[in-house]
């Protein structure tokens, strides 16, 4: 098969797709327990529901890394989305705890 | 990334297929035997070759055996690290917690303690600091069982299957982690590959030459048994996701979780903390005979599962009784809990929540603590399936370039072909040496269960290198006589374990299919004799083709 990218650009995909997902997937999910337990479900069942939808996003955003047409793009999205999110669920749970 | 969507996906597929399908193999392989991992115990340890039982009584034996149980120097050591000062002789800690733990399947009972100990971790966030004991005895008698014998089904496959025995910073699970995403990926992938779904369900072509034929039945195994391996792989991710993979309650969230658990404490009455004060223990018999009328009473009775102290010898302590899931496939505990002090019930837990149940049904799934054999072969299938659906990718890898590799002189192929002996023939021949080292080395062997273990993995690292020793005529675009050679080897090694295991203990299999049927025995002396037949007939076939390449071979390029 004849691959039309550098070698450069294939390894920041690979990168992407396995450490910028994994901190997306990580913000969300962070951010989704949070949001979901303080909207009144049950701590656990929050966790277990963001676990299940963990992966499932995960799966989506790996194959997207790879057939996104900029990978730059991919790499603003994922650290920057996982930045957010993350800095979010901190202050959405100090907002709870009060 | 590449010129079209497909051709990216084919990309993915094939480059990360290629480098997680090495562990891929060993988490579907061990996995399949995992689903037996009892029964395995049972060959490797012929002393416990009885009739599965039920949770002994606690008053009558169980306490004494407790009572008995020390800190398991092991753990004595890993906690001497994580702590200021020294700890106390082990002689002096006091048991703070207990469990007994058993299933449907075992003669044996795992037990383990916690034993409480004064002093300050030095890492501030170190919460948990007891040091704790294990053992497993006879149910029967409240004996131990000797620590070296390897449970080599439970305690070696098992953890092999979700973490490839490496421990260090739980990378082995991280990995396996990994490969399973990329199984799901793989999944995905494949689909959008090939689009005729329905087509390769019926399409095998074993006549044709190896490329077709390898992967006609890699797109069959993987399209059959699809929906196995997408929920294996993905249940296999939640199972360990809130622990290993994505541990927000102990880190960013974990002020929110511990409020959770200290509000949940107060609403379900279970203590969180001791009281300080000493107190006796009611009669445990009597709590599980009340859990078991109000199991019954539910319309699901059930025997004992798991048995667990909280707190004992203080006031605030609880006992905590939970069902064996042998009739169910989603994993419920019904948990009834019971002031230990004096048997009063504190609390029946509800039924789950619709997020909980769906959890439960996922996870049982997955680790099947339901009594049914019918099922848990078909488990065994899928699994295996699920290595020929690996196997033949990486065959077909080879295939597809070794032509224009041996032109161009590259050692690729060559490389990924070695490797692929080494996880297909190699591993289950580090497997079944294993169990041939189980009974060759003396019972009395100081150290026992680690000789097992150096013998997998020497074995192992044999097979690496005659794979890779034997693997030049790939190279040359023909095939590596190491499959062949290795097939052989773990016909030889199945059998001679069947014999052994015959000769070690007088369990042949006349004994343990007809005369005194024990079918854990007689089953993985039925698997070895089935891997041994399989092995034979690769190794025919192998070499069949060999011939016929050989003859069609023109100008030192082989055509088929």
């Amino acid at each position: 098969m004849m691959v039309s990218a550098s070698r450069g650009a294939i390894i920041s995909r690979i990168l992407a797709a396995i450490f910028g997902c994994y901190a997306f997937v990580w913000g969300v999910v962070a951010l989704g327990v949070a949001a979901l337990h303080g909207a009144g479900l049950e701590y656990h069942a929050a966790e277990q529901a963001m676990m299940m939808l963990a992966f499932l996003l995960y799966l989506g955003l790996f194959l997207w890394t790879f057939a996104a047409a900029s990978v730059r793009r991919v790499w603003l999205v994922l650290a920057g989305g996982s930045a957010v999110m993350l800095a979010a669920a901190w202050q959405l749970q100090r907002m709870i705890i009060g | 990334m590449l010129n079209s969507f497909r051709q990216s996906m084919a990309w993915v597929h094939t480059w990360f297929g290629l480098v997680l399908g090495f562990v891929l193999m060993v988490a579907f392989f061990f996995g399949a035997l995992s689903v037996f991992d009892r029964e395995i115990d049972r060959w490797a340890i012929p002393e416990t070759r009885f009739e599965p039982q039920p949770m002994p009584s606690y008053d009558n034996l169980l306490k004494q055996v407790f009572a008995d149980l020390k800190p398991h120097p092991l753990d004595m050591a890993a906690t001497a690290e994580r702590v200021i000062g020294d700890l106390p002789a082990p002689e002096t800690m006091p048991m703070v917690g207990l469990f007994a733990y058993t299933t449907h399947r075992d003669p044996v009972l795992r037990i383990g303690a916690e034993f409480a100990i004064p002093n300050k971790p030095i890492d501030s966030k170190d919460d948990h600091l007891h040091v704790h004991g294990w053992a497993t005895i006879d149910p029967r008698t409240g004996a131990a069982l000797p620590d070296d014998q390897l449970k080599i089904g439970s305690n070696w496959f098992y953890p092999m299957h979700y973490s490839l025995q490496v421990h260090w910073k739980n990378i082995g699970v991280f990995v396996v982690g990994l490969a399973a995403l990329v199984m799901l990926v793989a999944l995905v992938t494949g689909v959008i590959m090939h689009r005729k779904l329905f087509k390769e369900f019926f399409t095998f072509r074993p006549k044709k030459r190896t490329q077709r034929s390898t992967l006609d039945l890699h797109n069959m195994t993987g399209v059959v048994a699809l929906p196995f391996h997408f929920f294996f792989a993905f249940t296999g991710l939640v199972i360990f996701a809130s622990f290993y993979y994505f541990p927000v309650s102990g880190t960013l969230l974990k002020p929110l979780h511990d409020r959770h658990e200290v509000i949940e404490a107060e609403h379900t009455g279970l203590p969180h903390d001791e009281a300080g004060v000493p107190a006796e223990l009611a009669s445990v018999d009597a709590m599980v005979a009340e859990a078991k009328r109000i199991w019954a009473e539910r319309d699901m009775a059930g025997e004992v599962g798991l048995l667990m102290i909280e707190h004992l010898g203080d006031a605030n302590g609880y006992v905590s009784i939970y069902r064996a899931g042998s009739d169910r496939v989603a994993l419920v505990g019904e948990g009834i809990h019971f002031k230990a002090s004096t048997g009063e019930v504190l609390r029946e837990e509800p039924p789950s929540d619709p997020v909980g149940a769906v959890n439960e049904f996922l996870t049982g799934l997955h680790l099947q603590h339901f009594e049914h054999w019918t099922l848990r072969w078909l488990y065994v299938a899928g699994g295996l399936l699920g290595c020929i659906c690996i196997a033949t990718g990486f065959v077909f890898f080879v295939e597809k370039r070794k032509q224009e590799h041996a032109k161009r002189g590259l050692q690729g192929c060559r490389l990924v072909d070695a490797m692929a002996v080494t996880t297909v023939t190699g591993m289950v021949l580090a497997a079944v040496a294993m169990l041939v080292a189980n009974r060759l080395l003396p019972d009395a062997m100081p150290g026992r269960g680690d000789w097992e273990k150096w013998t997998f993995w020497a074995v192992w690292l044999l097979s690496l290198l005659h794979a890779l020793w034997r693997s030049a005529p790939v190279a040359q675009a023909r095939s590596n006589p190491a499959w062949r050679e290795q097939c052989w080897a773990l016909a030889l090694a199945c059998v001679a374990a069947v014999l052994l295991n015959w000769l070690t203990t007088g369990d042949h299999l006349l004994k343990t299919m007809l005369l005194e049927p024990y079918w854990a025995v007689a089953g993985v002396d039925l698997s070895l004799l089935a891997c041994a037949l399989v092995s034979v007939f690769t190794a025919r076939r192998l070499a069949r083709t060999v011939e016929v390449k050989q003859a069609s071979r023109i100008d030192g390029v082989a055509y088929e």
